[in-house]
């Protein structure tokens, strides 16, 4: 019996230990899972590691979205005011459900159209296969439809550590819980 | 009580080792199925893990002189001494909680590097991705049926794109409608495959939206991506009484370019010639026996800093068309059009013209003009949007292409209409319109309906 119970613990032992380096430690925060590299509206590359420690609101828009993407804009700005009214600092991402058309000129013809300068605030664009990756870990759902992308109304709130604290969507729109 | 737990101790580092194990094993599986198995046994092995630390925390409470550690009260025993052959497998068991500790550290990143790469994929172990429309209305008339009035359901559209690779899309549109029998009538309006081999240059095969205009690729079936209740009449689908050929089964090929400021788009498409069946235009899918081609284009232009949201075009298009009414004629139908779009946070305007130039290819007759076009003005107002609309065809009755059709009469139409966009899945509309045939059956009647259209 004891013949068999060590020659079992020899067995498994070599698979608990993580041979074959294995055993790197896990980044399972929200942030750690999204694609890393983003394009900005300048055409720079943006790392979102960059901005760990920060609280940051992502939620996704399209250029030429014009039913609901404004009142997502409209929901940031509100947002943006509330943290400014109470001193705190955040970064906000708008990702491009439209890549092919959500250049960096787009997106900063966007900003000047809507007002909206601030420097915290980035708006990005990725490979059609980082924006489903992003828009999956994150929760929002999208689909095209010819011209159109159909999507929700939806923010997400990442903490300093970059774990996800937070959603407002159709449902929930209370942003001050978020804050 | 050694030997039982070095049982325990045993089969959990069995089983967890077996969790390693079958890590590698099922690396031929797909990724749906690795990654329900992997939480399975993530939560096998936590349970485990948990019996295993709360058995060493008791063999430890027993060597420390406590029996029973639920019985604090009563006087410590001293422990017995523990054998080296059993002391050696405690050592090994608590020694390798660590490791398995970071084994299922290993096991979970692999699952969440799994269920990335399944995020990434675009989820497909949950198959297909359904979306759809659907929309019900009540009104002193029916949308599309003068001749009905009350409630009545607008449309189930089943909606599929899946994604099928890096360049192959697809597109599927499976509606449900109630004629006006009150049968429901399943109809595959759209199923195209495509060839994406960039941004510039789509290839479609299938049934597809004929590509003229503007109103007619920008919205489909469902009723609430458009603004407006219903669609403008000369361009509602064949089945529901529009006398253009809606629909297209044959070959497309579609793109846009970006220039210095804005973008241009074209569509070069080709086709089976439609036929006039019953009172309505068949776009003949499942193919032809005789009779002619559609072929025609749409050029675009997208303004960008300037005039932004704007697009202008033209289009044409040429089609053969037969008839049930008398074996072997063919009528040819040109047509040329001029649109517009206008399309903004704060309003959506829209316009379109088209100028039929018909001949009857089996008599050598003259050539019969047709018109037709609409105007629509709609404001994005903080709670509702209201719009306005006119249309207006002047239809030649002495075209076989119009004489032949049951709703081919010439008519204007005026609707005032309200949307109030509820969530941004559903949408309340109410329309007021006034509608009257000016040849054929003249008569006029006004309209006044509620439409609740929703996607999903």
């Amino acid at each position: 019996m004891k013949i068999w119970l060590a020659f079992l613990i020899g067995f498994v032992l070599p698979f608990l230990s993580g041979a074959g380096g294995q055993t790197a430690p896990p980044n399972n925060t929200a942030l750690d899972r999204l694609p890393p590299n983003w394009r900005d509206d300048r055409g720079e590359t943006l790392r979102l590691q960059a901005l760990h420690g920060e609280p940051i609101f992502v939620t996704m828009a399209y250029t030429a979205c014009h039913r609901v993407c404004p009142m997502t804009m409209a929901r940031l700005t509100e947002l943006q005011r509330d943290l400014d009214a109470s001193g705190v600092s955040a970064e906000f991402l708008v990702v491009s459900y439209d890549p092919a058309n959500d250049d960096p000129l787009a997106w900063r013809r966007y900003r000047t159209r809507h007002g909206l300068f601030r420097g915290n605030w980035h708006f990005l664009s990725g490979t059609p296969a980082d924006t489903e990756r992003l828009a999956r870990v994150l929760g929002f759902e999208f689909w095209r439809d010819g011209e159109h992308v159909m999507h929700d109304f939806r923010i997400v709130a990442l903490d300093g550590d970059g774990a996800q604290r937070g959603v407002i969507d159709s449902a929930h729109g209370d942003w001050r819980s978020l804050l | 009580m050694t030997r039982q737990v070095c049982r325990v101790a045993a089969w959990a580092l069995c089983l967890v080792g077996a969790c390693g194990l079958s890590s590698h094993a099922v690396a031929a599986d797909n990724q749906n199925d690795r990654v329900t198995a992997l939480e399975q046994k993530l939560d096998r092995s936590l349970k485990l893990i948990e019996q295993l630390a709360a058995r060493v925390r008791e063999l430890e409470a027993e060597r420390a002189g406590t029996s029973n550690l639920t019985q604090p009260a009563q006087p410590a025993q001293p422990a017995p001494p523990a054998r080296p052959a059993e002391a050696a497998q405690q050592a090994a068991v608590a020694q390798s909680l660590p490791q398995t500790q970071q084994r299922l550290e290993s096991v979970e990143q692999q699952l969440t590097q799994l269920a990335d790469a399944n995020a990434a994929r675009g989820g497909g172990g949950a198959g297909v991705p359904l979306h759809g429309f659907a929309d019900a209305g009540i009104g002193n008339h029916t949308a599309n049926e003068p001749g009905l009035q009350g409630a009545n359901i607008g449309a189930l559209d089943i909606f599929l794109n899946p994604q099928l690779g890096e360049h192959t899309r697809s597109l599927f549109e499976l509606v449900f409608e109630v004629n006006s029998q009150g049968q429901v009538a399943p109809d595959l309006e759209r199923a195209q495959i495509g060839y994406q081999f960039s941004d510039a240059a789509t290839v479609w095969i299938g049934r597809f939206h004929t590509p003229f205009g503007y109103y007619n690729t920008a919205f489909h079936h469902g009723q609430e991506i458009a603004t407006s209740l219903r669609r403008p009449r000369f361009l509602l689908f064949e089945d529901q009484g529009g006398v253009m050929p809606i629909h297209t089964v044959g070959a497309w090929l579609t793109g846009a370019e970006r220039l210095a400021d804005g973008r241009i788009t074209y569509d070069v498409f080709v086709g089976n010639g439609q036929a006039i069946s019953s009172g309505s235009i068949d776009p003949r899918s499942g193919g032809v026996a005789h009779g002619g081609a559609i072929y025609g284009g749409n050029l675009g232009y997208v303004f960008g800093e300037i005039l932004n949201g704007l697009k202008v075009g033209v289009s044409a298009f040429r089609s053969n068309i037969s008839d049930d009414e008398q074996l072997g004629r063919i009528t040819q139908v040109d047509n040329t059009g001029v649109y517009f779009a206008y399309d903004t946070d704060r309003f959506e305007y829209l316009g379109e013209y088209y100028r039929f130039n018909d001949r009857d290819l089996t008599d050598g007759g003259p050539a019969r003009q047709s018109n037709a076009g609409f105007l629509q003005l709609a404001w994005r107002l903080p709670l509702a949007t209201p719009y306005v609309r006119y249309e207006r065809a002047v239809l030649d009755q002495g075209d076989n292409f119009f004489a032949l059709q049951s709703n081919g009469m010439s008519y204007y139409r005026e609707a005032l209409g309200l949307r109030f966009d509820l969530d941004p899945k559903s949408a309340l509309k109410l329309e007021l319109g006034r509608t009257k045939n000016t040849d054929r059956n003249i008569e006029q009647w006004t309209d006044a309906m509620l439409d609740y259209a929703i996607r999903f």
